[in-house]
């Protein structure tokens, strides 16, 4: 089953303001050139919330687990992380 | 309005610090991010019960299922082996919303008063007081609980703790099955209303750790990868659980199922003594401070005895001092502080790996007849020595 797919089983609420951002895309350029593809915070990340494409970094927050991984896993700490406003993002049932 | 005390997380650490002193007569206000107690929490979810019992009171527990097998399963490229035991003591599977909710509800009964939906974003101090500012407004209070979970983004706003490094952080992930009450027994072999947990430690593709619990009428599994170990191979933490689910016949044993959750943890590896757990009237506790136990894989049972230690340290005004004496007394909060130096050497130094090759390939060699294969690991034997006694040196 394929992670897209998986995501699915998630009751989520999107916030409308991302809780992730990217500080500088030059830094991710960076990075590509150090850690080359994927880079640490691609690789960590359980909900494929970050992809490379045409030498940038897309965020697609709306996947976010909020596990917090990302940040931990960035070598140049520039991801802005944040949980969502007034209790939206994801709600479990099981956790 | 002000009040005594502001609870910041309403996990079972914070549910326990606000049960505490609600029953002692203080006005306390906890606030929740998520939209209810459990919501935005993720465990394996087994528990021991004796545990929960110290602060809370257990006798209409949600259980899933009392776990009366344990298997523990080692894996490496030479084979695999594996030991099933009893627990000793009561051990039961939650499902982590109910759980949660179930241990809010009791410091609700004390007039704890609870404002979900809504995120701590910084604390001030006034004069002779704090004030939480979250993203509704403003609340004033005279003490503080930070009960905020591994991210605790507060706490590290504050100063007392550090952010984790890839080297210190289990990155876990977890997936939970649905299936009916008795086919989840019938395909696990359990006699109706009991309860498995699998413990399995691999080194392949990368050193993990695998669990399985069974719920009443789901199976969840999952697994706990060190981040370091993503990052320098390049491999997604999904892969490794694809990998595990294969390998152990996981697939095949919940053919026919829902997948009914996805979701995901990091673990810290780090923490409590090393980590300010206290701050003039600011009380950590829980995973904010890092308090799992990697051993026993235990993070809610010392979530709980701190939390309930805060609990008193803010009804009678501890000293920071005195508030980090109380936790180190707690037999199970100094056992995780004394296995933070061989924690780190297995995580970091890749030993778990070492020592899972070792055993998997003397039990297979010795079963076989042929111990010639032991010299093979004489060069580990300083180190695994060193090992067992820091692993001694943390149980007494």
């Amino acid at each position: 089953m394929k992670i897209e797919e998986k995501l699915y089983t998630l009751r989520y609420k999107r916030d409308e303001i991302p809780h992730l951002e990217i500080k500088d895309q030059m830094t991710c350029k960076k990075c590509e050139e150090t850690y080359g593809t994927p880079q640490p915070c691609i690789s960590v990340c359980p909900a494929n919330v970050y992809s490379w494409i045409n030498g940038k970094i897309v965020v697609s927050y709306e996947n976010c687990v909020e596990c917090g991984a990302c940040k931990i896993a960035c070598p140049f700490n520039n991801i802005i992380w944040k949980y969502p406003r007034y209790g939206l993002g994801i709600a479990l049932r099981y956790g | 309005m002000k009040f005594d005390v502001i609870v910041i997380g309403a996990g079972p650490a914070g549910s326990a610090a606000s049960l505490l002193a609600s029953k002692a007569g203080l006005k306390v206000l906890t606030i929740e991010r998520g939209p209810e107690p459990g919501s935005k929490n993720v465990s394996g979810a087994m528990i021991r019960v004796s545990e929960i019992a110290k602060v809370f009171d257990t006798s209409n527990l949600p259980a899933e299922r009392e776990v009366k097998k344990i298997k523990l399963m080692l894996s490496s490229k030479n084979g695999d082996v594996s030991v099933e035991a009893s627990p000793l003591t009561k051990l039961v599977t939650v499902s982590r919303l109910k759980f949660d909710k179930f241990l809010w509800q009791q410091a609700e009964n004390n007039k704890a008063l609870l404002i979900p939906k809504t995120t701590a974003l910084g604390i001030e101090k006034d004069s002779s007081s704090y004030k939480v500012i979250t993203d509704r407004g403003e609340i004033e209070g005279d003490k503080i609980v930070l009960a905020e979970g591994v991210n605790s983004l507060l706490s590290m706003k504050l100063g007392l703790r550090p952010e984790l490094s890839p080297e210190s952080t289990v990155q876990a992930i977890k997936e939970v099955y649905s299936l009916n009450k008795e086919e989840v027994s019938k395909r696990l072999n359990l006699s109706s209303d009991d309860g498995l947990a699998w413990r399995v430690i691999s080194n392949s593709p990368v050193p993990y750790a695998g669990f399985l619990y069974t719920y009443k009428d789901s199976i969840s599994v999952g697994v706990g990868i060190p981040m370091q170990e993503l990052i320098e191979r390049k491999i997604r933490p999904y892969e490794i659980l694809d990998e595990f689910e294969k390998k152990f016949g996981i697939t095949e044993l919940v053919k026919g199922s829902s997948l009914r959750e996805y979701s995901a943890k990091i673990i810290p590896e780090d923490g409590f003594p090393k980590w300010r757990a206290c701050k003039e009237g600011i009380y950590a506790v829980g995973d904010s401070i890092g308090l799992v136990n990697p051993l026993v894989f235990n993070g809610i049972g010392p979530a709980i005895i701190s939390g309930s230690i805060a609990g008193t340290a803010v009804t009678e005004s501890w000293s920071c001092q005195k508030y980090v004496s109380e936790l180190y007394n707690s037999r199970e909060i100094k056992e995780i502080a004394k296995l933070r130096p061989i924690e780190s050497e297995m995580l970091g130094k890749g030993y778990l790996s070492v020592y899972d090759d070792m055993i998997t390939n003397l039990i297979e060699s010795w079963i076989s007849g042929d111990l010639s294969e032991v010299s093979q690991y004489k060069s580990q034997f300083p180190s695994m020595i060193k090992h067992l006694l820091m692993l001694w040196g943390s149980m007494i």
